[in-house]
């Protein structure tokens, strides 16, 4: 209990069935005041159902939702959807399109003072930089305009949690990254605690402080960007958040692996028997391109990326690799060049 | 100078244009001709019965229009938008079924109805005999009695125009995206607030076109006011021409009520292009609709099944009934030939013009071209009673001149073309060419260039487009078209009345002449004939919005 009043949200074994099919099952996970989560996995993972299931829009089959302390969801309890204090943005923006930007972000408000509800359309306008828009219809706007007003509106009444639900897939890659990241700091700078759902690691990465991938209905892991690319705990996670490849390694000794690289070693124990079979997964940025190595690998693949290359490698034994190569080291396809090893922690997975 | 190739090309697409053009300007010429006619007596002196008419008679015209629609525009808006709201938002037993037979009204015209409900109500009839019998107060039984008012022909007329709101309301309701109504759950507003704030004010445009094409039919209804006796534009604009002879001042009548109807026009289309705002193609309500049981259930069967009855139900049953069992009627297969094969044939011209407009649309659109074409489509906005005048007066001016002219020929005088079966379809073409247009139009803008193109890629050359994707696409929108048209001109009562050749009748002239003898029982076979036929493009209405 006592918990729960530090966190803003907490889900406890929350399962949700549609008839006779398991949407989502033993979901639990914690967002903590002023923390912006993010639900990331493949469409139809149970993403936006849990989504909605927060907000109130879908009845759970067992399990608990709290928010700041108040159980909104569990057995024989359900707060209807506009008592929650939860506001949420929609994948297709769904402003409304009899109201100008002003009525739709003070549309929340009605039950404020009205000089307060203008000092809060007027800020969150400042906020979202669109002061001098206030008495557009939703049609007047440009994509990326209607989204932050979206956003504005949803913010307006102080929800004690955001749920953004896809609100950037109706727009360029471009544009995307940086409205998520603009998003973010929005909201940060408000201080309201949020959680996105995307199938998008980019956005994903550039909005969420912690974020949980899903895959078939369950949570496989909850953990900063940092640790899912660096340390994932299973190779779904592994492979969803970045490129890498699988290699089949075997355990030499409780910190090493012999691989078709050579002997790898990590820092700490791997925890796994030596002697076993594994595979360890190697990211583009373990092999660097370096021309002054003498381990060399022929170049069979490039995709160019402007800032740097990704080069796809064959290794001497066969073994086919990603590696990221400098923007002006333009090698051909066929080429043999250098390269070596830049392995901060290894990622290692039972076979 | 050699002429270069390109010079050659756009000669080429000069000329043609040009043919398209010359065709196009002439059809809206004819529609224009009414129109002008009318207008021009605008410019003329008032004559003494105008100044009669002034000072007596327009006043309780104008008032009466006015009123007759207000009645209308609470009718329709109550028996639509209910019904409207209780299909989209809610499911229950029947629900189905009940959406596509509150469309069933629409078969009616609203003078049958008339005649049917009058038939049965009057003093001798059966439900006032059976009142009488169980000593009904007269509060009770005066309602009915006086079916004949301008109350009455408002009902008669909300009872079949309703599905105009109905059909745009539900369309407004059902395209509203559910993600809206969460938008404002999530925004902290109640079920009736998010209903109040959102979804009516978001389908209000869809309401409010729905309210004015009914009453746009409403004041260009001749019949239903006719026959109850109620002083409106059109049945004035019929005695002054006939009862006073004068036909500056029916022509002056028109043109008021054509400033009516253009009003009317104006703000019909501003609704319209407000509803493109409104409508969103996301997350359809279908999920959020709520299951109703038990008693609300039953409810909402009722309040469904109410204007269904009242609009088809019963009229239906009483005409059947006596075109079984009471009426008297000759030559109803003569009726329904002249009907049938005059109706046949103006739809299948109309149709073939309105294709001519528009493939000179699609081969060459300029600006002029679509100016016309919007033109084209204002027709229907005319009421049958003014197209009627404003070609029965230059038909006029046309014969006697001919005439005068054949004389001095030596050729016995003869009407060429008032009171000839041209006349009428020179009236329908006017008339209901927008209707043609409008199921062509849509038919062949399906057909997306990139089609064409396609086509002649894989070989095909421009008459292989034609004969082997525009025609087999098209023929399901032509089809329909004609039959619309068909329908259309059935029903249509004033402009053939007024323009038909003399003892030339059709089913609903009849009708209309047998009401006028209060022989309403000896009317049913052909208002039966005129609804059974009607009901056919309604269930093709409601199968092409299923597939929506």
């Amino acid at each position: 209990m006592n918990q729960q009043n530090k966190d803003a949200l907490t889900i406890r074994d929350l399962t949700l069935y549609y008839g006779a099919s398991r949407a989502v099952y033993d979901v639990n996970f914690v967002l903590k005041p002023l923390e912006l989560g993010c639900l990331l996995g493949p469409s139809g993972c149970g993403k936006s159902t849990l989504l909605r299931a927060i907000a109130g829009f879908q009845p759970l089959t067992s399990g608990e939702i709290w928010l700041d302390g108040n159980l909104l969801t569990g057995p024989s309890v359900s707060v209807s959807a506009e008592r929650r204090g939860v506001g949420m943005m929609f994948q297709d923006i769904a402003l409304f399109p009899h109201l100008t930007v002003d009525q739709n972000i003070g549309f929340g408000l009605e039950d404020w003072p009205e000089s307060k509800a203008e000092q809060r359309i007027h800020e969150l306008l400042d906020l979202i930089g669109l002061h001098n828009l206030g008495s557009r219809y939703p049609h007047q706007l440009s994509g990326g305009q209607q989204q932050r007003v979206a956003l504005a509106r949803s913010m307006a009444p102080k929800p004690k949690l955001l749920l953004l639900d896809e609100p950037f897939s109706g727009l360029d890659t471009e544009m995307r990254g940086r409205l998520a990241s603009e998003v973010r700091a929005i909201l940060k700078s408000d201080g309201i605690c949020s959680l996105l759902v995307t199938h998008d690691q980019r956005e994903a990465f550039d909005f969420a402080d912690r974020i949980a991938v899903m895959s078939d209905g369950c949570i496989r892991q909850f953990d900063t960007p940092f640790n899912l690319y660096h340390e994932p705990k299973s190779p779904f996670v592994a492979h969803f958040v970045g490129p890498g490849e699988m290699v089949d390694a075997k355990v030499s000794d409780p910190r090493s692996v012999l691989s078709p690289l050579g002997i790898l070693t990590n820092d700490t124990d791997l925890g796994f028997e030596t002697g076993s079979d594994v595979k360890i997964f190697l990211r583009p940025d373990d092999l660097v391109h370096d021309d002054d190595s003498s381990y060399t690998a022929i170049l069979v693949e490039k995709h160019f990326r402007g800032a740097h290359h990704l080069y796809q490698v064959r290794l001497d034994n066969g073994v086919v690799l990603g590696c990221f190569a400098p923007s002006h080291h333009d090698h051909k396809i066929g080429e043999r060049i250098g390269v070596s090893l830049d392995i901060e922690h290894l990622v290692v997975f039972p076979q | 100078m050699a002429v270069t190739g390109k010079d050659r090309i756009s000669y080429f697409r000069v000329f043609r244009l040009n043919g398209f053009l010359v065709a196009t300007f002439g059809v809206a010429l004819c529609v224009a001709l009414p129109l002008c006619v009318v207008l021009s007596f605008l410019a003329t002196t008032s004559s003494d019965v105008w100044q009669h008419l002034v000072d007596t008679l327009l006043l309780r015209y104008i008032s009466n229009t006015l009123l007759l629609s207000f009645y209308v525009t609470i009718g329709v808006v109550c028996i639509g938008v209910p019904t409207a709201w209780v299909i989209a938002f809610y499911r229950f037993p029947g629900r189905q079924t009940l959406s596509w037979l509150l469309l069933l009204p629409m078969a009616y015209p609203a003078y049958i109805l008339a005649y049917t409900y009058t038939g049965v109500l009057e003093y001798a009839g059966p439900v006032l005999t059976w009142m009488r019998a169980s000593n009904m107060p007269d509060w009770v039984m005066s309602p009915f009695l006086n079916i004949r008012s301008l109350l009455g022909a408002a009902l008669m007329l909300s009872l079949v125009l309703y599905p105009y709101v109905y059909l745009l309301a539900r369309a407004a309701f059902l395209q509203q995206s559910a993600n809206l109504m969460e938008a404002g759950y999530t925004l902290g507003q109640s079920r009736l607030s998010v209903f109040r704030r959102i979804v009516i004010p978001m389908a209000r445009p869809a309401i409010a076109a729905g309210a004015l094409l009914a009453i746009m039919e409403t004041v260009a209804d001749f019949g239903t006011v006719q026959f109850f006796g109620v002083q409106t534009f059109t049945t004035g604009i019929i005695r002054t021409y006939y009862g006073f002879g004068d036909t500056p001042g029916a022509a002056q009548l028109s043109s008021v009520l054509l400033g009516f109807v253009a009003i009317l026009v104006i703000l019909e289309r501003h609704s319209r292009n407000r509803i493109r705002y409104y409508s969103d193609q996301m997350r359809r309500l279908d999920q959020a609709a709520q299951h109703l049981t038990g008693f609300s259930a039953f409810a909402a069967q009722v309040l469904c099944a109410l204007p269904i009855l009242f609009g088809f139900l019963i009229p239906t049953t009483l005409l059947v009934n006596w075109t079984i069992f009471d009426a008297q009627l000759q030559s109803l297969w003569q009726l329904a030939w002249n009907s049938f094969a005059l109706a046949g044939g103006s739809s299948f011209l109309i149709v073939g013009v309105a294709l001519l407009i528009a493939y000179a649309n699609r081969l060459f659109p300029t600006r002029s071209l679509s100016y016309m074409t919007t033109f084209i489509g204002l027709g229907y906005a005319l009421p049958g009673v003014v197209v009627a005048i404003g070609i029965l007066i230059p038909f006029g001016i046309f014969d006697a001149w001919i005439s005068e002219l054949l004389t001095s020929w030596a050729v016995k005088p003869q009407l060429w073309l008032s009171g000839t079966l041209f006349a009428v379809i020179f009236a329908y073409l006017v008339r209901f060419l927008a209707v043609a247009n409008g199921n062509v139009f849509s038919g062949l803008s399906r057909i997306r260039p990139s089609i064409d193109q396609s086509g002649r890629l894989l070989g095909l050359s421009q008459t292989g487009v034609l004969t082997r994707i525009h025609i087999p696409l098209m023929q399901g929108s032509v089809l329909t078209a004609i039959l619309v048209c068909f329908v259309d001109i059935l029903k249509e009562l004033p402009a053939t009345l007024i323009l038909r050749p003399f003892d030339f009748n059709t089913l609903a002239v009849r009708a209309y002449e047998l009401a006028g003898q209060e022989r309403l029982i000896d009317a049913s076979p052909a208002s039966l004939c005129i609804v059974l036929v009607g009901l056919v493009p309604v269930i093709l209405l409601n199968r092409s919005i299923g597939k929506l």
